[in-house]
């Protein structure tokens, strides 16, 4: 069972591509976590204006490299069970809502309707999973300025120069 | 002189009179009468030494550091998420400054079914009024009620409820608005600012960085507290012992109780940890045609209390005040994701939101786990249930007689309503756990006082029942909820029973 599990493991893992430089410097996440992290963070906080003008985009601000330093300076049971949700979010949860590829592989739609089904799941544990998951992904969006213009929001004053 | 344990480089062994263990409301008071009484004084505080100028309004920033578990603190089942603090000041850093006294009907019940002797109203007053003067209280003058609490001022108005300004322990406010991360201004009068450079000024000693793991007896005694020094990732850099004749626990009523049980100290009835309360509250979310910009100004200066009685069982435990975030904290508690949340989120400077908390009678518990961590056990009661749902329906009346277009309640999936009719005939069955976000600020009661040894913790004096020299002094004591924000009657129910703990220090 346990060669099985490792041999799963091993190709469920694979065929991520994150360039070195990046890889190199994570701090909490693998590789392919932080792909799924990626994939979450452009549907949970997807722009409702994607033209030039609009609001920045998840990977404009890098939702997924805040997540990542953010998670390595939680304990680690939450960090545990944070990579738990990713991998049930990357494996299990697409196969539940009747898909056969990991959830980074759907296209933009189908993974809305997995994030989905998380949200509304019958599982107390999933739904508040995935409200971690959710709070991670806009704390990472929410803290640069540039997306405040979106809101009316003013900002800080400290460090805002004087009138 | 506040040294930092992330800086220690070899163990330490302290030889003091007292240790206390916390420094937030009733830590930092009962650290100052102790010193002032001319006892050697020692505090070890789990988190840092952070001044007006750390405090930078950044909510992801501030979040790790000012918040126990980095604001993911929550019960086991992660139902109620558990804001907590950490930091010399401890939950005074982040607070927003309300000042109620313990309402005298609940002193009253702890008199006369909790066995409770020597805290009535009178008895308290003038711990109460010393208290209030050292922090400067104040009614928060009309012209500092925001937007966002004059919409609960004129739906109260507008439906006949009661309501009125709150008070609050602020000087020199400069309406920043960003109270909950912080003040940069120093205009909290709080543990940080007022009651630990007076205990340092008499003599105090603070260690920060430093978790108490445990409180060593012997022979029925409290003999000190062993502690771990950690460095800004949490891991431990060195062993910090602390030898006294007194340990005052003043950790919180999570912290306070996991490190008692943790120390394994006498228990006969079973009493630690249990009673656990946490003032739960859920918010509602109302949309205006015009700018409220609710992030700016004083965040709570107006209360509803027309659903809010303090006797036992009744069916009116609501207490109802603004709760506007920032960002982050929206956003995280708008429901939905995705395009449709951005386009929700559009209207941010347009919203108004209450926060109803209910005045809890279900009892949880907290037990220790790993290094004395609390872990915490809490499944609302029907009745707390229903509170809860009857405080958003109240909330979404209060918005719409306001003016609201539309208010959200952040369930799965969103309640949407467009008038105070749909809120007649909603169903409110979804106002349950797991059901809306439910959070709080106020645990209370895990190690509860009386002079009955088998339904409380500690004696009326704060004094262990079993353990000589072991007193709490945090809301660790009260032996039910309160229904008002508890930091007045921490703050004074410490100074109140310090003289038993100086009494016991001087032998």
């Amino acid at each position: 069972v346990g060669a099985a599990g490792g041999l799963l493991a091993l190709v469920r893992t694979r065929g991520y591509h994150v360039p070195s430089e990046r890889s190199d410097r994570l701090l909490a996440l693998s590789s392919w976590e932080l792909v799924v992290v990626e994939h979450a963070a452009r549907r949970i906080a997807a722009r409702d204006d994607e033209s030039a003008s609009g609001p920045p985009s998840a990977d404009d601000v890098d939702v997924a490299g805040f997540v990542d330093g953010y998670l390595a300076r939680m304990a680690a049971p939450r960090r545990r069970d944070v990579r738990r949700l990713l991998a049930y979010l990357e494996h299990i949860a697409p196969i539940r809502a009747g898909n056969v590829d990991r959830f980074s592989r759907l296209a933009p739609a189908a993974q809305d309707r997995v994030l989905g089904t998380l949200e509304s799941s019958s599982s107390d544990l999933l739904r508040e999973g995935f409200a971690g998951l959710k709070a991670l992904v806009f704390m990472g969006y929410y803290r640069d300025p540039r997306t405040w213009r979106v809101l009316g929001y003013a900002g800080p004053l400290v460090g805002r120069a004087a009138p | 002189v506040i040294s930092r344990g992330r800086d220690l480089k070899h163990d330490v062994r302290l030889d003091v009179d007292a240790v206390v263990v916390g420094t937030g409301a009733g830590g930092s008071v009962a650290l100052r009468d102790l010193a002032r009484a001319g006892l050697r004084v020692v505090a070890l505080e789990e988190g840092g030494h952070f001044t007006s100028a750390d405090f930078n309004q950044r909510e992801e920033q501030m979040l790790p550091m000012l918040f126990q578990e980095m604001g993911a603190r929550a019960t086991d089942d992660m139902a109620i998420r558990v804001l907590q603090g950490r930091g010399v000041g401890g939950s005074t850093l982040h607070n927003t400054n309300l000042c109620k006294r313990t309402p005298d009907a609940i002193l009253d019940a702890w008199s006369k079914k909790y066995a409770v002797s020597g805290a009535s109203a009178g008895e308290l007053r003038p711990a109460f009024e010393r208290i209030e003067a050292d922090l400067s209280v104040s009614e928060i003058p009309r012209e500092l009620v925001n937007p966002n609490n004059d919409v609960l001022r004129r739906g109260a108005e507008q439906l006949g409820w009661k309501s009125g300004p709150l008070k609050h322990n602020r000087v020199g406010c400069q309406l920043s608005g960003f109270c909950e991360l912080g003040c940069t201004y120093d205009a909290k009068q709080n543990a940080l600012k007022i009651m630990v450079p007076q205990a340092l000024a008499a003599g105090a000693r603070i260690w920060s960085d430093v978790s108490a793991v445990a409180i060593t007896t012997r022979a029925g005694r409290a003999t000190g507290v062993v502690a771990v020094a950690r460095d800004g990732l949490g891991d431990p850099v060195a062993w910090v012992d602390v030898r006294a004749r007194v340990v005052v626990l003043a950790a919180s009523a999570t912290g306070s109780a996991a490190l008692a049980l943790a120390s394994k100290l006498p228990d006969p009835y079973a009493q630690a940890g249990r009673g656990l309360r946490l003032h739960p509250g859920a918010v509602c979310v109302g949309r205006f045609d015009r700018e409220i910009d609710g992030y700016r100004g004083i965040p709570q200066s107006w209360e509803c209390t027309e659903h809010l009685s303090f006797e036992e069982g009744s069916d009116r435990r609501v207490w109802i005040v603004p709760a506007f975030a920032h960002p982050i904290g929206a956003a995280a508690t708008m429901p939905g994701f995705g395009a449709s949340h951005m386009t929700a989120m559009r209207a941010y400077a347009r919203i108004a939101v209450l926060t109803a908390m209910v005045h809890d009678e279900t009892s949880g518990r907290v037990d220790a786990g790993e290094d004395a961590r609390p872990v915490l056990r809490y499944r609302l009661d029907e009745r707390d249930r229903a509170q809860l749902a009857k405080g958003l329906a109240a909330c979404a009346r209060l918005l719409f007689a306001a003016g609201a277009l539309e208010v959200v309640i952040p369930a799965v999936p969103p309640v949407r309503l467009r008038s105070s009719k749909e809120v007649d005939v909603l169903d409110l069955g979804f106002v349950r756990p797991h059901g809306v976000p439910i959070s709080s600020v106020h645990p209370m009661g895990t190690l509860r006082m009386g002079d009955d040894a088998r339904s409380s913790v500690v004696s009326s004096t704060g004094e262990h029942h079993h353990v000589r020299g072991l007193f709490v002094a945090d809301a660790s004591l009260f032996p039910t909820s309160l229904g008002v924000p508890p930091q007045i009657s921490v703050y004074a129910f410490a100074h109140h029973l310090s003289r038993h703990a100086v009494e016991r220090a001087r032998g």
